[in-house]
């Protein structure tokens, strides 16, 4: 009897013990359950920020779930009402350029909240010499270019020109497009228009898309592309070993995870710029936001992005918005809508300071400002008054000037056209350098572009041994000097040329001897074998 | 019975046989046959029903899924008309749409399949039931299982991120070698230079048809398996009993035997590479050309089409899927049916078993 009571006794206690155990941890989960779970769809471009937004809000209870299929699939899906909410890098396409179906959400039912910005960068995988580069330029006639399928060497002339510290190798270029609706796409195809329009209608043709596609979220292909699925697809198929020579357009997020270099893009100013937070920033403030109240307010016009002229702008910078809905429709209720506020809220005001370090670009003041008046109109928004001053955004200051635009660092001088480009890497592999020359047997070989090429070389040396830039970092907005970092000894490695031989193609007389010998060893096995059995079969028989 | 009852009125005597025996012959009285009545119980009668009930009920879901895609597929089949199969573009909202390129893509994926995956299954087949012990047997047997239980995203994301690496190695040697024959061509491959972009052989019908073999392997496997587990013991140790080797014995006794079989579980799992969706659908880089090329980046499947663009077709674009859909569902099943046809003609065993 006692043995049995003492097991009793210790059961009892157990239970107890687990029973406070799961007390003690489902309690806070009972407080937080009010939320509902609510469930978004659309870009992939803006997609690195909103799963960090959804990591961070965990903790209140707010359950989001996210569906990264590309903005015109998160649209249509907002129309169907199946998700609460679409993210997408355009706004609704009530007159599609290039001919697809028109989408027309009901008048009032919806808001445009800008929810984080960002570039558009190329992501690359290119080699010298066995040596990755990461410190590739183009101008944006030749980022066209490679995407029209006009460039299709990266030895190309044009190309070479842009990088005279490289000696491009002769490798295919392999433009990599998002197979499905994409707002990246839009936007991409957007700017070609703008800047190269004759070379993307010609493309338009070339491609079948008769007679031009205009603004488009399909990317048209031709033979020599390759299509992916999501931001995560294009940066998925340029890393591997294999696709070297491999090029897509991804948000920068992507490439800073996947640590790859994006190319720099030459802007009006001159100079070859990637889409750091700072660089996005200032060239935003040319962005004109449609203020106008109406369905389209806070939408955006680019053109003023385009022909900036600060040394620091990136022309393909645009915003990214979550569409929300205004009114109670199909899967969407106030209890929802409760959610989506929260949501909104955090992502709005405490996120924006983590986007930065994501690869995404900060909210300036006046789109938050808007963004919170955008949230009341949620059905169900348990409206929140926020001092904006209060978000810790990188980009406030007392004065209401966008601080993160104004302490932006300015590109290197090496960064400017016509100089040997900066030994520094960029996008993920900012800590590998890429050994530069100045010049020496690349491009035309006669003797006035040699001179040039060498001028340039000691003016880039010095100016990368004196110049020591000054770094802000975003966060804590405390500016170090970093000292560029000399790439002096890896030079040597880049004085080595990649020579083009001549190879033999398939079948030759080695080829030809080498079946010749396998047919002699087989038949030195087998022949005396089936000789001497004929030969005893003859004798044998009578 | 009969002749009894006629003989017994007459004499016994030899006259008298024969003059009954003269006489006509008697009408044979039709014996009433015993009515064979199944008196079922309560029990037998309610599985009667519901086995009826469920067999009728997969036959009507698969009228009603037919029936559903060409209702769903009629506004866009109407628009096309016979262009529908013989256009390669898909632009439905040009109205310039068939499946001519997606249903050759279809095809060679699931030949690429079905030429890597039936030698694979045959060998594996006959090493379980003809070679292997009996004690691995059991567990080679789980094994194969455990293939197909392996989710396809999972095949599709081992075949882009790690196989296709390796895959476009062996693509590159059978282009250089196997080239001049036009479906082994690559355009703007350049085998001679060393330095050659692998680019130009990733995402092709040839690596997406590999992965789908893995796919399609473990399905093939165990039908034939299951035939030549049923070759008759009495003919093999017969043919051993002759003299036979191991090997005289599969190709004498067992192949035969086990035609149909193998001819079904081939085509079995024909059917399932054809409508094989994700890992096709991360691998194949989308294109609509109408080509032959399996070793050249681009190409595209029905099911490959529809998962990537259901979500995001207008009211039309669903119907034109729709209409793919259809066109899938129709060869899925003739190919179905034949494969069930024949591996049930080879499970009858009848003409080997005398």
């Amino acid at each position: 009897m006692t043995p049995r009571r003492a097991r009793l006794a210790t059961l009892a206690a157990a239970i107890t013990a687990v029973g406070a155990i799961l007390l003690l941890t489902l309690h806070p989960a009972g407080a937080q359950a009010s939320y509902t779970r609510i469930s978004g769809e659309g870009s992939s471009w803006s997609a690195g920020f909103m799963d960090a937004m959804r990591v961070n809000v965990k903790q209140f209870g707010i359950t989001v779930d996210y569906n990264p299929s590309g903005s015109t699939s998160g649209r249509k899906n907002f129309l169907n009402g199946t998700v609460d909410f679409a993210a997408s890098d355009i706004p609704f396409q009530f007159q599609p350029e290039d001919g697809s179906a028109p989408e027309n959400p009901a008048a009032g039912s919806y808001a445009y909240m800008p929810i984080t910005a960002g570039g558009t960068s190329f992501i690359y995988n290119l080699k010298i010499n066995g040596q990755r580069v990461t410190n590739l330029r183009l101008s944006g006639e030749n980022v066209t270019k490679i995407f029209t399928g006009v460039i299709t060497n990266w030895n190309d002339p044009a190309i070479q020109a842009d990088n005279p510290g490289l000696k491009m190798p002769d490798k295919k270029v392999v433009p990599v497009v998002r197979s499905e609706g994409s707002g990246s796409t839009a936007q991409f195809s957007l700017w070609m228009i703008k800047q190269h329009g004759a070379l993307w209608n010609d493309y338009c043709q070339r491609s079948g898309r008769a007679p031009k596609c205009g603004e488009t979220s399909f990317y048209p292909t031709i033979p020599g592309m390759i299509a992916q699925s999501g931001d995560l697809g294009i940066t998925g198929y340029v890393t591997q070993g294999f696709a070297e020579g491999a090029i897509g357009y991804v948000n920068y997020s992507y490439a800073i995870g996947a640590g790859f270099p994006v190319a720099k893009v030459l802007n009006n100013a001159g100079y070859y710029t990637e889409p750091t937070p700072q660089n996005v920033a200032v060239s935003l403030l040319q962005a004109r936001i449609n203020t106008a109240p109406g369905d389209d307010y806070l939408t955006q016009n680019l053109d003023g992005v385009y022909s900036d002229a600060d040394p620091r702008n990136y022309q393909l910078s645009s915003y990214s918005y979550l569409i929300l809905p205004t009114k109670v429709q199909g899967q969407f209720n106030e209890a929802k809508g409760r959610t989506l506020s929260a949501f909104s809220y955090y992502a709005m005001c405490q996120g924006q300071n983590q986007s930065a370090s994501l690869g995404y670009s900060p909210m300036p003041i006046n789109l938050v400002s808007a963004s919170f008046d955008q949230i009341k109109k949620i059905p169900g928004a348990e409206v929140q008054n926020i001092n904006v001053a209060s978000c810790n955004n990188p980009t406030f200051s007392p004065d209401g000037k966008n601080l993160l635009a104004e302490t932006a660092p300015f590109p290197s001088e090496c960064d400017k056209i016509g100089q040997t480009q900066c030994a520094k890497g960029s996008g993920g592999a900012a800590d590998q350098d890429t050994p530069v020359s100045g010049g020496g047997d690349g491009g035309g070989g006669d003797g006035s572009s040699g001179a040039a090429a060498t001028g340039s070389t000691t003016e880039a040396t010095t100016a990368g041994n004196t110049t020591s830039a000054t770094v802000c970092d975003p966060d804590t907005g405390e500016c170090t000097v970093a000292n560029g970092s000399s790439g002096k000894a890896s030079t040597e490695l880049a004085s080595a040329s990649p020579t083009t031989l001549q190879g033999d193609s398939g079948w030759g007389s080695a080829q030809t001897l080498a079946v010749l010998i396998g047919a002699l060893v087989l038949a030195l096995v087998f022949v005396p074998a089936v000789m001497w059995r004929n030969l005893s079969n003859k004798q044998g028989a009578p | 019975m009969t002749v009894v009852e006629e003989l017994a009125p007459g004499a016994p005597g030899p006259g008298a046989l024969t003059k009954v025996r003269q006489g006509p012959p008697p009408e044979p009285r039709a014996p009433e046959p015993r009515r064979i009545s199944n008196n079922r119980v309560k029990g037998d009668r309610v599985f009667l029903g519901s086995s009826y009930l469920s067999g009728l009920v997969v036959l009507f879901i698969m009228v009603a899924v037919g029936v559903f895609l060409t209702f769903e597929a009629l506004d866009a089949l109407r628009a096309q008309g016979a262009s529908f199969l013989t256009t390669s573009e898909w632009e439905t909202d040009r109205g310039k749409f068939g499946i001519a390129s997606i249903m050759l893509g279809t095809g060679l994926v699931a030949l690429v399949a079905v030429g890597v995956a039936m030698p694979i299954a045959m060998g594996t087949s006959l090493f379980i039931t003809n070679i292997a012990p009996a004690k691995v047997r059991g567990f080679l047997v789980g094994m194969v299982d455990l293939m197909a239980a392996v989710p396809s995203i999972v095949y599709g994301l081992w075949g882009a991120y790690f196989f296709q690496g390796m895959a476009v190695n062996v693509a590159r040697w059978i282009n250089t070698w196997l080239g001049w024959m036009p479906w082994f061509s690559v355009n703007g491959a350049d085998p001679s230079n060393p330095n050659g972009s692998l680019t130009v052989y990733t995402a092709s019908i040839f690596v997406a048809g590999v992965v789908v073999a893995l796919m399609v392997m473990p399905i093939q496997t165990s039908v034939m398996r299951e035939v030549f587990s049923q070759v008759p013991i009495g003919e093999r140790e017969g043919a051993y009993a002759l003299g036979g080797t191991r090997w005289g014995v599969i190709r004498i006794v067992s192949l035969p035997f086990a035609r149909g079989g193998i001819i079904g579980g081939t085509m079995l799992g024909l059917g399932r590479a054809l409508g094989e969706t994700i890992a096709v659908a991360l691998i194949l880089s989308a294109s609509f050309d109408l080509k032959f090329r399996i070793l050249e980046s681009g190409g595209n499947t029905v099911s490959k089409l529809i998962a990537d663009q259901y979500s995001e077709a207008s009211g039309f674009g669903l119907s034109a899927l729709f209409a793919a859909g259809l066109a899938l569902f129709a060869i899925t099943l003739i190919v179905n049916f034949t494969a069930s046809w024949f591996v049930a003609r080879s499970r009858s065993g009848a003409e080997s078993d005398g």
